[in-house]
């Protein structure tokens, strides 16, 4: 599967209600190197936008605030996006992602969890 | 309906990650990417997902997609007017041929063995050389 497919597609729960669109792919390095190199990046989850279809220079998902205006800008942009985990999607499309019945939806911050 | 009012209000804090985190649009689409000896190869244009069927319905328990590799290749049109060159167009950077993820992204093997470079080789070999003086660095 290519990721761009999936990158701005129509995400909904699992009784159609509309959610979002998919605004990034989650991956955690955590996974056996397929070589000798670098470990293996498995899919964590897709970052969820309840307004927009793509996100620019993450500033909803880390703590830069400069320019200021600028970043409260994009933040609010982004408000309300949400981070849902691999095993609460059950397909995965071009056109639509839908999620599990009861899914989570955790804080896409990104400071704390790895790099930013 | 196309206005998320449905979309959740509270957000658990996401659980702790057993490794680096990357984002797809943030950390790897659009980076340059370096071979092994520092010489520029590409920009990383998409990435391939494995163990992933796009719209087949997935079972509680399913592993997760893992990243096959880096997708390069002539993307320019369809940035412009929508779309994505068909799969056969792209060109693959196995993912375990990298090295490290930077601000750029770096390769363990050299650019001369990957077909991402063909383009610039054969410009090299075809044309620069020909031109007096086009063998050597300049002085």
């Amino acid at each position: 599967m290519i990721l761009t497919d999936v990158l701005g597609s129509r995400v909904t729960s699992s009784d159609g209600r509309y959610l979002g669109r998919v605004a990034d792919a989650r991956f955690v390095l955590d996974q056996p190197p397929p070589g000798q190199l670098l470990a293996g990046a498995r899919l964590l989850g897709l970052i969820v936008s309840p307004h927009s279809a793509g996100s620019f220079m993450g500033y909803e998902r880390n703590s830069v605030n400069r320019p200021w205006p600028w970043a409260q800008l994009l933040k609010w942009w982004h408000r309300g996006s949400f981070l849902v985990l691999w095993e609460d999607i059950e397909v995965m499309g071009p056109e639509t992602v839908t999620l599990r019945e009861g899914f989570s939806a955790y804080d896409p911050g990104l400071d704390g969890t790895g790099t930013a | 309906m196309n206005r998320a009012q449905n979309a959740p209000v509270h957000l658990k804090p996401a659980p702790p990650a057993a490794g680096r985190v990357l984002d797809a649009q943030l950390h790897l689409l659009d980076r340059q990417v370096i071979d092994a000896e520092g010489l520029p190869v590409t920009t990383v244009d998409d990435l391939e997902l494995e163990g992933v069927e796009a719209d087949s319905p997935m079972t509680a328990g399913d592993p997760p997609p893992v990243i096959s590799a880096l997708l390069t290749g002539p993307v320019l049109g369809t940035r412009i007017f929508g779309g994505r060159p068909p799969s056969s167009r792209l060109i693959r950077l196995p993912w375990k041929d990298v090295s490290a993820v930077d601000v750029a992204i770096k390769l363990g093997v050299r650019s001369e063995g990957l077909d991402a470079g063909w383009v610039e080789r054969w410009i090299r070999d075809k044309i620069i050389m020909r031109i007096p003086g086009g063998k050597h660095d300049p002085h």
